[in-house]
């Protein structure tokens, strides 16, 4: 299942230059090149002939020439010349996806053209603002883009899978809190007077217990952003003053690649030592051992999931953020196929 | 059980405020209790259907909500209004005595 009518992230900034990038995105073959003045552009990578990818062609100015029969695409789509004859047929024309550059991501609108708002993007603005120290990585998982929403919705894994960086045994008894709205989930856990996991040692100096709280935001289709962060134990983060301690935010953005894999980007921002690019990398090694953690397991998932696809799963108390998640975007999902049926009957 | 039980303290009625449900315990046994429309209400916290705690579900009027397949029942009266779950929850007499809040069985 893949919600059409939303942004995506198709990449990251520095991975889109004069070289095409070809990506599947919701099952959609995508070429990404950026055009000489460096404006990204998103079509269709598949050319409107023969279907070869234009990806594998080259750029000759802002002119994509396909590499089998050098049919040549302009940024709208449309095919501006076939070589050997002098006109073009009207419809030699590849789709162009609308195609957003913030918060160093580049955003696609897979839907419906007409209803691509740039303000309807997902804020992301922790990995472009000066008051963060941040970074960005891309991970290519061998899952269906929901399962690493789950994974992020219930972070009592931690306590089980992440035991070298950010995750200890204190955190099976966190104090959980489920709010949900119409379009939006907010899982808040709060771990009180425990021992820091590693990578909080790491990056904050805890020499003592810490309050640590994981507030986490899921955003339809597929966004989920995390406040973490501790102050030592008792001098009031519960209440709203972080004094002394850290604060992050782990930014995820889950891109479907097919129903069975995902392009997975993950972001760290951290308020702490912002200008110092080394605490910035170690922090990201550290969510990255953790996140190489997480893909095995939901690779492993995968795997079990397509030898027998419907098998019964069971629930726990601490599915609830996952389930109301879940809930939202099996809703979204019918909208949208009504929404695509009333447009067909009308 | 016959008879109901003895009165219990189970709360500090500062404890208790109206939209929240507050879990806690009657002789070991997981109960909840809120407040609606001025008056305090106690019931089973366990859903009937597969064990989850209902006071981690969602309060809406005298409604909650299951968390894990949002299964409904009436505080007040404990009755199941929607499924999957189909047997009721067992409610709680209560009464307030200075700032303490004490439940009984039925």
């Amino acid at each position: 299942m893949f919600l059409k009518n939303y942004w995506y992230v198709a990449a990251i900034d520095h991975e889109v230059g004069r070289t095409p990038l070809r990506r599947i995105i919701c099952n959609e073959p995508v070429v990404l090149y950026r055009l000489e003045d460096g404006t990204p552009v998103g079509l269709e990578d598949r050319c409107a002939h023969r279907h070869l990818p234009l990806s594998m062609g080259k750029l000759q100015g802002d002119i994509l020439q396909c590499l089998y029969h050098g049919l040549c695409f302009d940024k709208t789509g449309a095919c501006v010349k076939v070589p050997g004859q002098d006109t073009v047929p009207p419809s030699a024309r590849v789709k162009a996806y609308p195609i957003v550059e913030r918060y160093h991501w580049l955003w696609i609108w897979m839907g419906d053209p007409a209803l691509a708002d740039p303000a309807a993007i997902t804020d992301f603005h922790w990995l472009d603002d000066p008051a963060w120290g941040a970074a960005t990585r891309y991970l290519h998982a061998k899952a269906n883009w929901q399962l690493i929403v789950d994974n992020l919705l219930d972070l009592t894994h931690l306590a089980f899978v992440h035991t070298s960086t950010i995750g200890n045994a204190a955190l099976v008894n966190a104090k959980v809190k489920v709010e949900r709205s119409p379009n939006d989930v907010k899982v808040t856990r709060w771990t009180i007077d425990a021992p820091a996991p590693p990578t909080f040692v790491k990056a904050g100096g805890f020499t003592s217990n810490v309050d640590r709280w994981q507030i986490i935001h899921f955003t339809p289709p597929s966004f989920v952003r995390l406040d973490v962060g501790a102050t030592p134990t008792g001098t009031g983060a519960p209440e709203g003053r972080r004094v002394g301690g850290i604060s992050m935010r782990n930014l995820n953005a889950m891109t479907p690649e097919t129903e069975t894999t995902t392009h997975y980007f993950y972001g760290q921002a951290h308020d702490f030592d912002v200008k110092n690019a080394e605490t910035t990398a170690m922090i990201m090694n550290q969510i990255t051992t953790a996140f190489l953690e997480d893909q095995a397991i939901f690779e492993a998932q995968q795997k079990n999931m397509l030898l027998t696809p419907n098998a019964p799963q069971i629930d726990i108390n601490a599915d609830n953020g996952v389930i109301q998640a879940r809930r939202i975007l099996e809703r979204l999902a019918q909208e949208e196929v009504t929404g695509r049926l009333t447009a067909a009957a009308e | 059980m016959t008879n109901g039980g003895d009165w219990k303290r189970v709360a500090a009625r500062g404890d208790i405020t109206p939209g929240e449900v507050f879990a806690t315990e009657l002789d070991g046994e997981p109960i909840a209790l809120t407040e609606l429309d001025g008056q305090i209400y106690a019931f089973n916290d366990t859903c009937t259907h597969e064990f989850a705690l209902l006071s981690q579900g969602f309060l809406e009027g005298e409604e909650i909500e299951c968390p894990l397949h949002q299964a409904r029942f009436d505080v007040r009266t404990g009755v199941c209004l929607m499924g999957p779950a189909s047997q009721d929850i067992d409610t709680y007499e209560v009464k307030v005595e200075g700032s303490d809040v004490l439940v009984k069985r039925k």
